[in-house]
């Protein structure tokens, strides 16, 4: 081995080590529990085979949690992938006066908890006494019952959430226009181009390494942040109605006490995500550009 | 090679500080355990619910008894996040000594986590007849599984009453409060056309404890026993009866269907004419409403028996040797007397388990005879039943499913009988 090796492997062991006890040892223990019907504290684990994920995979529940999760994902993309893209090209390129006013004032809600912003948004959404149902009831609209109704409730949380995160992500992408170099647009706006064509042939590929990664989380964290209010607000309901993939394995683990159902349930979500990341891969990175 | 050298300096620091703490740590504990008994009490008491008065409670306990000192500990997630929180204690070996358990998770604890016998634990404390002297036999039953084993002792108990703000009432020309499910159904619908406020909210925590009692008091059952195994009781016409006259309130825009916190922030801000929840709710609406706030009587099915289940929790005691057991008996001795019965029954809303204790005039006799609302709890107190708990490994997830079918009923998705039988057959398959 050459000495180089040697001190690169040094550099390397401490984040190897990490690695291996933080995520891929509690991942083999993960599957390992999937296929045992145990509740963490009795003293027999009573070993059940593909059970747990045959009883998951044949149930109706996996449908409606499918079906939940591709709707949270969705809202999720366009409250904060797809609108602060546009925001960040107006703030960036288009508007000339307030900027930094603008910026400052749609990060400001990044700065508070989940938990502050969920029961926040409980009072603004409450469907007696809340602001919404004020403005409502001006046009003599009954308010909706936004945390009783299937789909409904998947919008109403994600507005929490997108509320939340909405400014944070505006900043990354904010920062990937104002890279775009300024002689190129002058130069487009010269052969008189218009807004659409500059944004369209200019910017979106220049941005695109930026907004490959702010897809990429939004996709994979939104999930885990909406645990947040799920956990405070909904439950899970109505009728699983604000479950997700995530948030059920939760509640298999913590709520139900059934942590081999819960364990089938990650490694089912973990297949999920390897899906989504592996297509990610072959087919959006190919359009990226990378500046190095 | 100046990184490294800072990296190793930085290293080295962090190892020398790992060390101090942890030779700091295993010294304090040598020393405190030299001069006090330590225990540790875990309670579901949030500040809007009680938190102050447990901290009180434990600061005068620590001050009368200076061979002990109680360390509280809140859960937050009422006894769902504390289970969760024992689950992970038992499970590393750190037990809490005394715990406040909810009444619903009686069958999931006792199957689980091995808990201290009270009765001999205080007949080691050298009172063997605390439970039997104090305690009536229906009140201690609240804390028994099915075979009799008396898991823990009654502490808080607590029934589903009618809350209701008499200005709405007035305002829609009701005198008086309703009675019976009917009344209640007509007296929304009034409400609702005379002042355009919503009339009626039953509570929807992630529970089924405030429907139990709507479905037992029409004559109904939760869990029914089948040849030796207990079995959903929920799919009979009584219990739909009651299901469906809650749906077709929602349905007719008379009643409310919503969290619970939206509930009762609609209560307290005065858009909401009743609301059927916990006694155990009373301090903190009476404190926070800007109305004075009502209790009526759980409503009655017209000449059937009312039937509550009792909420609220009970003590368990997980120590695990002699010194910190009989410190846990001292504990609940304290905390079940008259004195410290009547601040946390002020602090809260919850009614007190002690036999007698409504007439001593120590204790809770003159704030009953001040308060109106305490009175009507009390009067529900005879007719308080056990709360039903699934059995089994899967009978939280049985419950989770009792708690969706609510939302499919209310909702007015499915009729309640129909979505009631299609709930009891999924109950029956896991249990």
């Amino acid at each position: 081995m050459s000495r180089n090796v040697k001190e690169a492997l040094v550099y390397l062991v401490p984040s190897i080590v990490l690695f291996l006890v933080f995520f891929y040892w509690p991942l083999i223990q993960n599957i390992y529990l999937s296929f045992f019907s145990w509740n963490m504290v009795s003293p027999t684990m009573k070993y059940v085979g593909f059970k747990n994920f045959a009883e998951i995979l044949s149930s109706p529940e996996l449908i409606k949690i499918m079906i939940n999760t591709v709707f949270y994902v969705g809202f999720m993309l366009i409250l904060i992938f797809v609108l602060p893209y546009f925001y960040s090209y107006i703030l960036g390129h288009l508007i000339k006066k307030w900027s930094n006013f603008y910026r400052s004032a749609l990060f400001l809600p990044a700065t508070l908890s989940l938990a502050v912003a969920s029961i926040l948004f409980l009072w603004i959404y409450n469907p007696l006494a809340g602001p919404i149902n004020i403005i409502l009831s001006m046009f003599d609209i009954t308010s909706p019952r936004w945390f009783k109704e299937n789909y409904l409730v998947i919008f109403a949380i994600c507005s929490i959430v997108g509320w939340k995160f909405f400014g944070y992500n505006l900043i990354v992408m904010l920062a990937a226009m104002v890279a775009v170099p300024k002689e190129m647009i002058e130069a487009a706006k010269l052969e008189n181009a218009s807004n659409w064509v500059i944004f369209k042939k200019i910017i979106l590929p220049m941005t695109s390494s930026t907004a490959i990664y702010v897809f990429t989380i939004t996709v994979v964290f939104s999930l885990q942040h909406i645990l947040v209010p799920v956990n405070m607000l909904t439950y899970g309901g109505p009728d699983q109605g604000s479950s997700n993939l995530v948030y059920i394995v939760y509640q298999y683990a913590f709520t139900f006490f059934q942590t081999g159902k819960a364990a089938a349930y990650a490694v089912i979500t973990m297949f999920v995500y390897m899906a989504f990341l592996y297509v990610k891969n072959k087919y959006l990175e190919k359009k990226v550009y990378y500046e190095n | 090679m100046k990184l490294k050298k800072v990296l190793a300096a930085a290293m080295i620091s962090l190892f020398a500080t790992g060390a101090i703490v942890g030779c700091g740590g295993g010294e304090k504990k040598q020393a405190d355990a030299g001069k006090k008994v330590q225990i540790e009490y875990w309670h579901v008491a949030a500040e809007s619910f009680g938190g102050a008065t447990v901290k009180e409670l434990v600061k005068d306990f620590n001050a009368k008894n200076p061979g002990i000192e109680v360390v509280e500990k809140y859960n937050p997630d009422m006894y769902k996040g504390l289970t969760q929180n024992l689950q992970a204690a038992i499970a590393s070996g750190k037990n809490p000594d005394v715990v406040q358990m909810g009444y619903s998770f009686l069958n999931y604890a006792a199957e689980n986590f091995q808990s201290v016998n009270l009765n001999d634990a205080f007949a080691k404390a050298g009172d063997p007849k605390f439970l039997q002297d104090n305690f009536l036999p229906n009140v201690l039953e609240l804390a028994q599984t099915e075979d009799g084993k008396q898991v823990g002792l009654p502490y808080s108990i607590s029934v589903p009453v009618l809350y209701y703000n008499p200005e709405i009432f007035a305002a829609a020309g009701l005198t008086e409060a309703p009675k019976t499910w009917a009344d209640v159904k007509s007296y929304a619908k009034i409400i609702k056309d005379k002042t355009g406020n919503m009339g009626f909210f039953m509570q929807e925590y992630a529970d089924n404890w405030a429907q139990q009692a709507i479905i037992e008091s029409n004559g109904g059952v939760m869990l029914k026993k089948v040849d030796g195994k207990v079995q959903a009781g929920f799919d009979t016409p009584e219990a739909a009866e009651a299901f469906q006259l809650m749906a077709d309130m929602v349905k007719e825009g008379s009643g409310l269907h919503a969290t619970n916190e939206e509930g009762f922030q609609a209560y307290l801000s005065g858009k909401l004419g009743m609301v059927c929840t916990t006694i155990g709710k009373r301090a903190n609406f009476e404190k926070t409403a800007k109305f004075p706030v009502k209790v009526a009587s759980f409503p009655e099915f017209e000449g059937k028996p009312v039937r509550v289940a009792a909420g609220g929790n009970f003590l368990m005691v997980f120590s695990k040797d002699a010194a910190k057991e009989k410190a846990a008996c001292e504990f609940i001795k304290y905390l079940q007397s008259p004195e410290a019965l009547v601040k946390w029954s002020t602090g809260t809303g919850y009614l007190p388990p002690r036999k007698g204790i409504a007439e001593d005039p120590k204790g809770f006799k003159k704030m009953a005879e001040e308060n109106q609302n305490i009175q009507v709890a009390l009067s529900l107190m005879p007719k308080a039943v056990k709360w039903a708990s699934f059995p089994g490994a899967n009978g939280l997830q049985a419950e989770q499913m009792l708690i969706d079918v609510r939302d499919v009923i209310l909702s007015g998705e499915k009729p309640a009988a129909e979505a009631l039988k299609e709930t009891a057959k999924k109950v029956n398959d896991l249990l």
